[in-house]
């Protein structure tokens, strides 16, 4: 057995762990702060996710700071990342909640948020996540709560709508690698098969492979193509689209929003993109607006559907506190939950974002009204 | 299956084979796996998504992506690869994946996370008859990306540089001693690796127009499975498994029901060339020598 | 008295990689039950545990047979699914969950090393880098499989069921069970069989030294603990997601194994607890808007380390900083003072001396003697078994 330099380091290592272990107990931070705590990819294929929820909270934060906090005492936000995984979501939870944290917009995506949800569950520590939209999420425990629209209502939602506006040769795209694309193309198979309505069926794989041609060329004789997936897929979609003369119409959810700025006046984009959205980037309504000024001013790009449910999450949170009434800046996370549970659960709560006015129920999911947004040009 | 789905996959067969074709040079002269090449890729695809925000001519886009990725793939050998010179493969191996770490988050930090949307050339497609649409890029893929293998083939076979490339390949000490300056070989090795890389990247943009940090990383393994297929450290093998694996890509993603198993199928039939033949298509068979 | 006393010594360093884990369990089990652990650095622990166990048991197949792996984390991603299943339904139907973990760890296990027989099959044909790329397809046909089989869960990943903080205790008691068998295995005849292979195969053969059966034994064992990290794993986070078992996993796997030194089990100890912990501080100190940093760090981190370490131009610097020259030095200095009679009649400490210089100088080649040791089997390499 030899012995390196590397052991050396590895040994200083642990050690330096082990210290840290029982000297960041005894520490308090300075400054006192109500902790909002979160996870999201940061990093890896799912990132701009994440740094879009990101920026979209921080900018909440920030507005409430400058209007003065909560009793006095400012917020802070702090993200964790957990590269889409479930891992780290689980141990950015715990070091957050060693942290202090006394509430959470959860995770970003909807394997992490699993996570998250489980063990803030135990902890009873109140999270309504931005964008995690599986079903699975709000079921972790009673503490969990959603802005976005959940899967399943999404994909009976646009099949209604399919079925609405008489499209005969319908087309679907999705993908089988991502938890949002197949609990919305579940629903939707579901709903059509309810509606005795036949559809094809193209599938891809985001993380490996994200070449739309032969997709596109297999749906070539539809009208309407059903897009159950993000932004930066669909503007491949609808490029791939242009490259075959393929002329239908792309039809998605909420994870659309942002597709514009995928497109240069060169792609010639003659489809049709229509998107079932709470959110819509244009719109003239003040509040959408001032936010979409503010993002830009602050980030130097459009916002998109995950900035803005980020910014409505840590509204919603900063509303029911001040709703509740809540004072003590130690409170724990327990008490905290069951104040702004009561205040949320309340049938006369709502809460008007930029993602439209929102209330809650038991089950954590949140209803709001859904626009059809028209893209094209 | 459409003799569409033929071309379509002929044309991705084409990208794997330009990038098959540097990982399988790096391995054959310098005998390591350059795990970083995919990233490669992506750093030519940003390099094009820089000029073309600047000016709008493809042909300046795709020079100024030749110019970075060779300085890249010449750097990243001078700082990263030689100190490692006669160190183990695996050494060398590991510093590859951190190189491919490396670029990966410095093109975060510079470009952000988020896709890009990249426009090279205006989609334009080709009607034959009534059933058949090619895209002008998959010709211009398929025309360039044949007229740069053959290319490539003769410059090794008949260049003096070709020849001390493969004297090199053959047996590094000898080639030394007869004069060959093998540092220089190497470096020229990634240096034309690279420059391959910019120009798959070109198509990769042609067809997925848009870029992101992680853009290089399936590609590469994709590419780096082509060459093993075809026999690594095999030119021509290189050609051969990138277009062979590019088919099998298209057409398993044609049919709807083995579609989402068709990872598992490439990967599958790598196995079975290998069961077969145990160094690859085209590779030579080691002898053992006791 | 002197002879006693080496023999002593050596039963200390082959203890020493129980030492080792056990006192890392003991000190951190008593923490646990006193309430002084906190919960993400119990996490930590089980993190580091099934590291450990990742990581030793891709020695024995990289650093021990000499064939090169890129698919240990499908080998996990099996027993993690399978594995997670079983705990599932078993914690369900029988209430208790430690007992349903143990059984499912064993199934798990089991299930891996099926896999690890057939991927040990074209182990036995392929050789280096072409074995290397069969492994990784082989990775990333597992990972797809499940994504893509009706019963686990799809993109929705495998709801399972976690075990909580005291987790880490089975991790470390499983890797300790473990490092038992591999040491016992590597220092009986069928371990020397398997270096030989490594070595030299022809000539291992020629020796009557049945080389399928042995590469197969290897495969399979480490797919076995693979597939029992992979059930712990799944007892660590929940859903379990397919595209955590990714090659990149797999790489850092063998990124641990290379760092601690191939054919040293307690370098691989240390290394597969070292990434964990460094993973960990990473993603706890750099969150927000410098996480992007993370990868950079670690990047930086691993080619200063592998550059540093295995470089031949940094060699003299290298024997300077070495801890093995440094230690016979101390020892030289106690023996001197305290223990006379373990020091031999050369004064000036002939332990002292590194030997070696003749047989370095000889070998003029272009021979690095490696701390680490080369892919290919070697049939120079002197650096053997550890804690030999």
């Amino acid at each position: 057995m030899k012995f390196t330099a590397l052991k050396w380091i590895s040994a200083v290592m642990i050690l330096s762990v082990l210290v840290m272990c029982f000297a960041a107990c005894g520490a308090d931070t300075a400054e006192k702060t109500w902790k909002v705590g979160a996870t999201g990819p940061l990093t890896g294929d799912a990132s701009s996710y994440g740094i879009s929820v990101k920026n979209g909270a921080q900018l909440a934060i920030d507005e409430i700071n400058k209007a003065g906090g909560l009793e006095g005492y400012n917020f802070s936000f702090d993200m964790k990342d957990d590269q889409a995984t479930a891992d780290q979501a689980g141990s950015g939870y715990d070091t957050l909640y060693e942290a202090g944290m006394q509430v959470s917009i959860g995770s970003v995506t909807s394997g992490s948020c699993q996570a998250f949800g489980t063990k803030a569950a135990k902890d009873n520590l109140f999270f309504i996540t931005p964008s995690a939209s599986a079903q699975a999420v709000i079921e972790t425990g009673t503490n969990a709560f959603r802005i976005c629209f959940g899967d399943p209502d999404q994909g009976t939602l646009a099949a209604q709508q399919i079925k609405k506006d008489n499209y005969t040769n319908v087309g679907c795209i999705y993908d089988n690698s991502d938890p949002y694309s197949s609990g919305i193309f579940d629903a939707f198979k579901t709903e059509m098969e309810k509606q005795s309505m036949t559809f094809k069926v193209q599938t891809f794989d985001s993380e490996n492979n994200k070449d739309f041609s032969s997709a596109v060329e297999a749906l070539k004789d539809c009208d309407i193509i059903f897009c159950p997936f993000y932004y930066t897929e669909a503007s491949l979609v609808a490029k791939a689209c242009v490259a075959k003369g393929v002329n239908a119409v792309l039809f998605g959810c909420d994870g659309f929003d942002g597709i514009n700025a995928m497109f240069t006046e060169a792609d010639h984009i003659t489809n049709k993109i229509l998107y079932i959205t709470p959110f819509d980037v244009n719109s003239t309504e003040s509040k959408s607006a001032a936010f979409v000024a503010a993002y830009k001013a602050k980030y130097g790009a459009d916002p998109d559907q995950f900035a803005a449910d980020g910014y409505d999450a840590v509204y919603v949170i900063y509303t029911a506190m001040k709703a509740a009434g809540v004072k003590d800046i130690n409170i724990k996370p327990s008490d905290l939950c069951n104040a702004i549970k009561g205040v949320i659960l309340d049938k006369s709560f709502s809460y008007s974002g930029v993602t439209g006015t929102m209330t809650w129920d038991e089950s954590g999911a949140c209803t709001k009204t859904p626009i059809i947004v028209d893209l094209t040009k | 299956m459409s003799f569409t789905t033929i071309i379509d996959g002929l044309s991705l067969g084409a990208i794997y084979a330009l990038i098959a074709l540097g990982y399988t040079m790096v391995y054959g002269i310098a005998k390591m796996l350059n795990f970083a090449h995919g990233d490669i890729i992506m750093v030519g695809a940003y390099a094009i998504y820089s000029t073309l925000l600047l000016l709008d001519l493809p042909v300046l886009a795709i020079a100024v992506a030749v110019v970075v990725c060779i300085a890249l793939g010449v750097v990243v050998e001078k700082l990263a690869y030689r100190p490692l010179r006669g160190a183990s493969p695996l050494a060398v191996l590991i510093t590859a994946i951190g190189v491919s770490y490396f670029l990966q988050s410095v093109a975060q930090l510079i470009f952000g996370a988020k896709s890009l949307p990249v426009s090279v050339m205006e989609p334009n497609t080709i009607h034959l008859g009534d059933f058949m649409t090619i895209s002008v890029s998959t010709i211009i893929t398929l025309a360039v990306g044949s007229a740069i293998m053959v290319g490539l083939t003769v410059f090794i076979k008949k260049s003096r540089i070709g020849r001390a490339m493969i004297a090199v390949s053959e047996d590094r000490s000898a080639a030394q001693l007869m004069g060959v300056n093998v540092n220089l070989i190497i470096t020229l090795t990634f240096a034309i690796g690279s420059a391959l890389a910019a120009v798959a990247s070109l198509f990769y943009l042609m067809q997925i127009p848009s870029t992101s940090p992680t853009l290089g990383s399936m590609p590469g393994i994709k590419a780096f499975t082509a060459a093993v297929i075809g026999g690594i450290g095999s030119v021509p093998g290189a050609m051969l498994g990138g277009i062979l694996l590019g088919l099998v890509e298209k057409i398993c993603l044609s049919i709807e029901v083995i579609a989402p198993y068709t990872t598992a199928i490439e990967f599958s039939l790598l196995v079975l060339i290998l069961m077969v033949r145990p160094t690859g298509i085209l590779g030579k068979q080691i002898k053992e020598k006791v | 008295m002197k002879k006693t006393k080496l023999k002593e010594l050596y039963k200390l360093k082959t203890y020493s990689n129980y030492i080792l884990l056990a006192a890392a369990l003991i000190v951190f089990t008593v923490l646990e039950l006193s309430g002084g652990l906190r919960r993400s650095h119990a996490h930590l622990m089980a993190v580091i545990g099934f590291s450990v166990i990742l990581a030793v048991s891709l020695n024995l197949v990289v650093g021990f047979l000499g064939e090169l792996s890129l698919g240990h984390a499908g080998f996990m991603c099996v027993g993690a699914y399978i594995g997670g299943l079983l705990a599932k339904q078993l914690t369900a139907s029988m209430g208790n969950q430690t007992l349903a973990l143990i059984i499912s760890m064993i199934a798990g296990g089991l299930a891996a090393a099926l896999f690890g027989f057939i991927v040990g099959l074209p182990a036995l044909r392929l050789k280096g880098d072409y074995l290397a790329i069969v492994t990784l397809a082989f990775g990333e046909i597992v990972r797809n499989l499940f994504k893509n089989l009706p019963w686990f869960g799809g993109a929705m990943g495998l709801s399972t069921e976690s075990y909580g903080t005291k987790l880490f205790i089975i991790a470390f008691i499983v890797a300790i069970i473990m490092i038992a068998l591999m040491q016992n295995l590597i220092h009986s005849k069928h371990g020397r069989a398997i270096t030989a292979i490594r070595d030299n195969e022809i000539a291992a053969r020629a020796m009557g030294i049945n080389v399928t059966f042995y590469k197969l034994f290897v495969f399979v064992f480490a797919a076995f603990f693979a597939g029992i990290a992979g059930v712990i794993y799944s007892a660590y986070a929940t859903p379990v997601l397919y595209s955590y078992f990714s090659f990149n996993y797999s790489i850092e796997i063998l990124v641990m194994v290379v760092l601690g030194g191939m054919g040293s089990i307690t370098g691989s100890i240390l290394a597969a607890a070292l990434i964990s912990v460094l993973n960990f501080v990473l993603q706890s100190n750099l969150s927000g808007d410098l996480a992007a940093l993370k990868y950079l760090v670690y990047a930086l981190i691993l080619m200063f380390v592998v550059i540093f370490g295995n470089a031949p131009a940094l060699k003299p610097i290298r024997d300077k900083l070495n801890l093995h020259n440094l230690k016979v030095k101390i020892f030289a200095l106690f023996r001197k003072k305290q223990d006379p009679d373990v020091v031999l009649s050369d004064s000036a400490g002939w332990d002292a001396i590194p030997t070696k210089i003749p047989m370095d100088s000889v070998l003029s080649t272009d021979v690095v003697p490696s701390e680490s040791s080369t892919l290919s089997p070697d049939p120079r390499k002197e650096d053997s078994t550890d804690g030999k």
